[in-house]
């Protein structure tokens, strides 16, 4: 680019600082209109101010490393992905979850002496099936403690029966007439409510499947080992029985090879 | 709901901890990129941060509100990055390493960009960072708080503490050592 600068500028004000505020577009509009009419016939001006927009150009590709916080946090609610999934779809992945993670917690571990045996809630035999649905009649008929029942037996009825019972009174609030809430603001706040109030039951219900699962597998040891005495005190007492057989065949061999020296001896 | 500023700083006096984690997370990383662009410095500019932050949180009760929160902070910073200088007796360091390591930069390579795209960015990012350390301390901060964080030159006197049309001088001034520098430097200013 040819060097402009012995050009003469007829500006009448402060150029520099009108040249640089008009560059970064914060200037009087009076000022950048006098500066807009200075600029179509200044040919000095016009150059200068094309060559500070290339260095600001330059400037743009100058980023710092990226940093790596010590309070790197993570990216605000508002903008996880399963914001953009309808809150049915939520509770309906939420109840699936719940049933998978049922299934597993009804991990079955067993050793004994038809060997070790690994089954989960959805292979449990008839009988374990009848106790349940018993269990469930006697949910309907007596109220009192209908969730403790149960729980008893699979703590994640107790969490499905309940979140059941939360999602119908959320419905039946929802549809209650007369409530003059916005629409948008009653669908956000119980939406939100819902949410927090299903991810807390799923919380809950994975430290209540993990407690359980610690101690099924430590009772599966216990079996382990209850077995494994068992079958080396089997082991010994075969050991036993087979040593005093092989003693007692040795002693009659040993007769029988007296005798036949004692008979030898009496021939000659 | 999405709190201004100055109502997190109202709520983190009143002791609501989460409040002063909003501002921080609204500002860590303006602020950590003004350090290094001061003090060119990666680690640095991380404690600077850090500890305008802490500083920031010390304050938090002298803070009247007659400033932004946002040039408030940028103050504590400046002062800090200043010190900084001060204290270590050397003048800004951009580290720029020689020898380009394409391994490496083919880590921060944008999808759609070749690696001889990717060697010149760095290129021209260097050169940018070499002709800034050699402007004066005060041109500097004033091309960097006006181009990388937009205040006005009215808030940039504000903070520096100087008349408005020396702040436009300063960035003239800058902005003309720039463009020499970095045409000496082969990235000639288009």
């Amino acid at each position: 680019m040819k060097d402009t600068t012995d050009i003469r500028c007829t500006y009448s004000g402060d150029r520099d600082e009108v040249l640089v505020a008009y560059l970064y577009d914060d200037i009087e509009p009076a000022s950048r209109a006098s500066f807009d009419a200075h600029l179509a016939a200044c040919r000095r001006c016009q150059d200068e101010l094309a060559a500070l927009r290339g260095v600001r150009s330059q400037l743009g590709k100058w980023a710092p490393p990226e940093p790596m916080f010590a309070t790197s946090h993570q990216p605000p609610a508002a903008s996880h992905w399963w914001n953009a999934i309808p809150a049915w779809a939520q509770v309906a992945a939420a109840l699936l979850f719940l049933g998978v993670a049922a299934g597993i917690a009804n991990l079955d571990v067993r050793y004994n002496n038809e060997g070790l045996t690994v089954r989960t809630g959805w292979s449990k035999s008839a009988a374990a099936s009848g106790v349940a649905q018993d269990t469930s009649a006697a949910k309907t008929t007596s109220p009192a403690s209908p969730v403790s029942a149960v729980s008893e037996l699979a703590p994640w009825r107790a969490d499905l029966a309940a979140l059941e019972q939360q999602l119908r009174r959320e419905f039946r609030a929802s549809v209650v007439p007369g409530t003059a809430r916005p629409l948008n603001a009653s669908i956000g706040v119980s939406d939100a409510d819902l949410l927090r109030r299903v991810r807390t039951m799923i919380d809950e219900s994975e430290r209540r499947q993990q407690s359980e699962l610690a101690l099924r597998v430590a009772g599966a040891l216990r079996d382990v080992n209850v077995q494994r005495n068992a079958d080396l005190v089997r082991i010994n007492q075969t050991l036993g029985l087979f040593q005093q057989d092989m003693g007692v065949a040795v002693l009659q061999n040993k007769r029988k090879v007296d005798y036949l020296v004692e008979r030898v001896s009496q021939i000659k | 709901m999405t709190w201004t500023d100055e109502e997190l700083v109202a709520r983190s006096i009143s002791g609501d901890a989460d409040s002063f984690n909003e501002l921080i997370l609204r500002w860590e990383r303006p602020i950590y990129a003004l350090a290094y662009r001061q003090i060119g410095r990666e680690e640095d500019a991380r404690d600077v941060c850090q500890e305008t932050f802490l500083r920031a949180y010390r304050a938090l009760g002298g803070f009247r509100g007659q400033a932004k929160f946002s040039s408030w902070l940028y103050r504590i910073a400046l002062n800090l990055c200043r010190d900084w200088v001060r204290r270590e007796r050397r003048t800004p360091v951009v580290q720029a390493p020689d020898d380009v390591d394409l391994l490496d930069l083919a880590a921060t390579r944008e999808p759609s960009e070749s690696i001889e795209e990717l060697v010149a960015r760095k290129d021209l990012s260097r050169s940018v960072e070499r002709a800034m350390k050699r402007l004066p301390d005060e041109q500097r901060t004033a091309i960097i708080l006006k181009e990388y964080h937009g205040l006005t030159f009215q808030e940039i006197a504000d903070l520096v503490g100087c008349p408005l049309s020396t702040v436009k001088t300063r960035l003239y001034q800058g902005l003309t050592v720039l463009r020499r520098e970095l045409a000496r430097d082969g990235a000639a200013a288009r």
